[in-house]
């Protein structure tokens, strides 16, 4: 009943777009486009694309509605075989996050890496902070780092898959202090913080937003940023590199990707179309809000920011003991 | 003091008109959503979350809150009424709710399901309010080991799910417990068992498997009998379709074991409603003084996990407001609205925000009021849909099965599971494999696999850990002793049979 309500919403605002919306040169859209994310509704990519769609509809940057689709499964590798198969499809583009760019690289079921898609757009950056409980002896990274090679593998940081930003932090850090601590993975953001917050884990690798309330509340303490620059809410934690661990940054991204194979008219409009959607005031506001950083990259330079990633994050998942399969 | 003033303010914010037909909006949507299958709460909430931006927070969470608890009414409908699932936590509902409506008796299983939801439900709520912040901190001492002796007991209770043969009810979890390992592993990126399929790196979806199993291999089972025109019996009249008093009776204890269980799991952020009504089921039958008769259709076996699947909304809200964690699904959606609506979920919201706290809470006991009262008059309704021949019953099962699954998804891959474990479904009653601790398996196993593995990952390989500590040492005791019921069984009869035989 859902979908049928959806076609018949698309079919109205197709109707709409082709009556009189085309005009200057180049290529236009003339459906509702479609927009891809791996999530389900509620979801990371699923909150920002629609977020984005309804920013883009508010500005009347784009003459067609777009209308998100959940193509959920397969860590990603679903929505994006989804996108390869729609190959040359004009209408049709797609919200990726770095798990498009690792998954491919640990699973051989998933085949399609993100240089067989059309890069357009780099968005998002999202920074993070190192946290610990308030009553934890660690006032400074350093104090945790010592103690981590003091005693090894007996202090332990809650996180995500083994593949998350989170160990990639970890797995950084140990390599250039040779401290070393345990990574106990957990799946839901909520199952993390309370190991942290319960004292049955001594440090987390956090989102900036997550952590703002228990900071407030003096129930959590943080002791670095993994930021390019000092994040404006937290003008006091020094970043990884001020407290002394010179580590590359290893951002948390977000951005677009087309079908393979589109025309370059096509790829023309959607880099326009976002190149000029990251300048209106709405969606600073929309960073500022969420503590993200700009992270705007055109087509060519997200390609070589990808190729430059897959080839990082290959090494440090092999140093972390991941199986690389591409 | 604080709590009864809180309330007043409460109320006074849950009973102004617009808010009273924004929390009725949430429990009509929420039981209509719960009665779809496929389509659960969360993926209505976040639907539905950016109308929410026009309204006032407050009103907005009443309604998006309707719809989580609302839910949980409406999931038992089909459960009982096709062996369709209608969430995952209405799974149990199956097991003693459809033999209920077999026997003729849909009108009470679907009346004591919304009774029973009412005042779980209720008792959920009173709990969210009267201990959600020391409750809150209990939560945070459990740890992955006390999570691994909380499925252990779980895992347990299949001794009491077992059906003639206790060697084919291990059989059938053992083969859940492999299902519950497919998909990509969290702790090392390996895929297991996706035998290169790339739909199968997250595993397959307990949905599906509990529909196939259930819903699916019934009709498939039936479709070969062609008993032809063969209809249920539906007794007529409506004091025959609801619950009798001796039902109420017999379901006294299951409210309190619905209420509680389903509370506390729900409290914990690694458990969950689904894991909640297993349990509480198993208590119910571990306790009873006629276990032989569960799984026949017994009324107590619907009151218990429908109960605790309600009264854990209660619990899942308090470590969301108490302290900004969710606990599951649902709540984080719930937790992304309030940050779009520009409240700062954390430890500091009830004291800066009571209004939106206690306006909930009152919100809530006038919603399970509502429910109550919508629920209760469609029971006769919903009843007569059984009085449809079978020729039309099965082929309608199965449409729903389909549309319930594709929903979600929308994956074709997902549509051939369906059909797999409808089969799987069909090969097992035939041989006569109990379904339910496969599910159970399947429910589990991924937790308890998890919490191992974080547990001795924590410990650095001691396996003290899962035993030294006071929580989980009670819970695996009480494991043991959950296995040692049919043994002692055994022995009794065997001693009985002694003494009969000497005299």
């Amino acid at each position: 009943m859902r979908s049928s309500v959806m076609i018949l919403a698309a079919g109205i605002a197709g109707i709409f777009a082709s009556s009189g919306l085309l005009a200057a040169d180049g290529w236009k859209p003339t459906r509702p486009i479609e927009v891809v994310v791996h999530t389900g509704p509620g979801g990371g990519s699923d909150t920002l694309a629609r977020a984005v769609a309804s920013m883009i509809e508010k500005e009347k940057l784009l003459p067609v509605r777009m209308q998100v689709v959940n193509k959920t499964g397969g860590n990603g590798s679903v929505a994006a075989a989804y996108l390869a198969e729609k190959k040359g499809e004009v209408h049709t583009i797609g919200f990726f996050t770095g798990v498009w760019l690792v998954n491919p690289l640990v699973a051989a079921e998933a085949k399609v890496t993100l240089h067989e898609l059309t890069t357009v757009a780099r968005l998002v950056l999202e920074p993070a902070v190192i946290a610990v409980k308030a009553d934890s002896p660690f006032k400074t990274m350093k104090d945790f780092i010592d103690e981590a090679k003091k005693a090894p593998g007996t202090l332990k940081q809650s996180g995500g898959s083994i593949t998350s930003r989170d160990n990639v932090v970890r797995q950084l850090l140990q390599k250039s202090t040779g401290a070393q601590w345990a990574y106990i993975s957990f799946p839901g953001g909520g199952e993390r913080i309370s190991a942290l917050l319960g004292g049955h884990v001594n440090m987390m690798v956090i989102e900036p937003q997550e952590a703002g309330e228990h900071i407030r509340a003096g129930s959590m303490r943080l002791l670095a940023q993994v930021a390019s620059k000092r994040l404006p809410s937290f003008p006091n934690v020094p970043l990884l590199k001020e407290a002394g661990f010179d580590i590359p940054v290893v951002p948390q991204v977000r951005g677009v990707v087309a079908p393979p194979g589109i025309p370059k008219e096509n790829l023309d409009y959607w880099e326009n179309l976002f190149r000029k959607f990251v300048q209106t005031a709405a969606w600073k506001k929309y960073l500022e809000d969420n503590q993200f950083e700009d992270g705007y990259q055109n087509s060519a330079d997200l390609l070589k920011f990808v190729d430059a990633y897959s080839v990082q994050m290959t090494g440090i998942l092999k140093d972390a003991g991941v199986k690389v399969v591409r | 003091m604080d709590i009864i003033s809180g309330l007043w303010n409460g109320f006074a914010v849950a009973l102004v008109p617009i808010n009273l037909w924004w929390c009725f909006v949430g429990v009509f949507l929420g039981t209509v959503v719960g009665i779809m299958p496929g389509l659960g709460p969360p993926a209505t909430i976040a639907m539905l979350l950016p109308l929410t931006f026009q309204m006032a927070p407050a009103s907005a969470m009443i309604m998006l809150s309707g719809i989580y608890y609302g839910a949980k009414y409406g999931g038992s409908t089909t459960s009982i009424l096709l062996n369709v699932p209608g969430e995952s936590a209405s799974v149990v509902t199956c097991l003693d709710g459809y033999q209920m409506a077999r026997k003729g008796r849909a009108g009470a299983a679907l009346g004591i399901a919304a009774i029973a939801s009412f005042i779980a439900g209720t008792v959920g709520v009173l709990g969210l309010m009267l201990v959600a912040p020391p409750l809150a901190k209990f939560a945070l001492s459990f740890s992955s080991p006390e999570y691994f002796a909380l499925m252990v007991l779980g895992l347990a209770m299949v001794v009491l799910l077992a059906g003639r043969s206790m060697l084919k009810a291990l059989l059938a979890m053992l083969v859940g417990l492999w299902i519950a390992t497919m998909g990509t592993d969290l702790f090392s990126s390996t895929s297991r068992f996706t035998f290169g399929n790339m739909e199968m790196l997250d595993g397959i979806d307990f949905v599906v498997v509990a529909i196939g199993i259930f819903a699916l291999g019934e009709v498939f089972c039936n479709m070969e009998t062609r008993e032809a025109a063969q209809v249920l019996p539906v007794p007529k009249g409506l004091r025959n379709l609801l619950p009798t008093m001796q039902d109420m009776k017999d379901c006294r204890f299951a409210f309190i074991n619905g209420s509680l269980v389903g509370f506390i799991t729900g409290v914990l952020p690694g458990a969950g409603s689904t894991i909640a009504s297993f349990i509480s089921y198993g208590i119910e039958k571990a306790v009873s003084k006629r276990r032989e008769l569960f799984g026949t259709g017994i009324i107590e076996g619907v009151a218990a996990p429908e109960g605790a699947n309600n009264s854990e909304t209660g619990g899942a809200l308090v470590p969301l407001l108490t302290l900004g964690i969710p606990g599951s699904g649902t709540t984080a959606i719930l937790l992304a609205a309030l940050v779009l609506w520009g409240f700062k979920p954390g430890p500091l919201l009830i004291q800066e925000h009571p209004d939106l706290f206690w306006g909930l809470v009152a919100s809530m006991y006038i919603g399970n009021v509502m429910l109550l009262v919508l629920n209760l008059p469609l029971v006769p309704v919903f009843a007569q849909l059984l009085r449809l021949p079978v020729h039309i019953l099965y082929p309608l099962i199965f449409g729903i099965s389909i549309v319930g699954v594709y929903t979600v998804s929308g994956s074709l891959f997902d549509l051939s599971m369906l059909m797999a474990f409808g089969l799987l479904g069909y090969l097992m009653r035939k041989l006569d494999y109990p379904a339910a601790p496969m599910v159970l398996g399947l429910v589990l196993g991924d937790a308890m696999e998890r919490a191992l593995r974080q547990s001795l990952m924590m410990s650095q390989g001691d396996l003290m850990i899962l035993v030294g500590r006071p929580i989980s040492a009670v819970m695996l005791g009480l494991a043991l002793l959950v296995l040692l019921v049919p043994v002692f069984g055994r022995l009794n009869r065997l001693r009985l049979q002694a003494i009969e035989s000497e005299e």
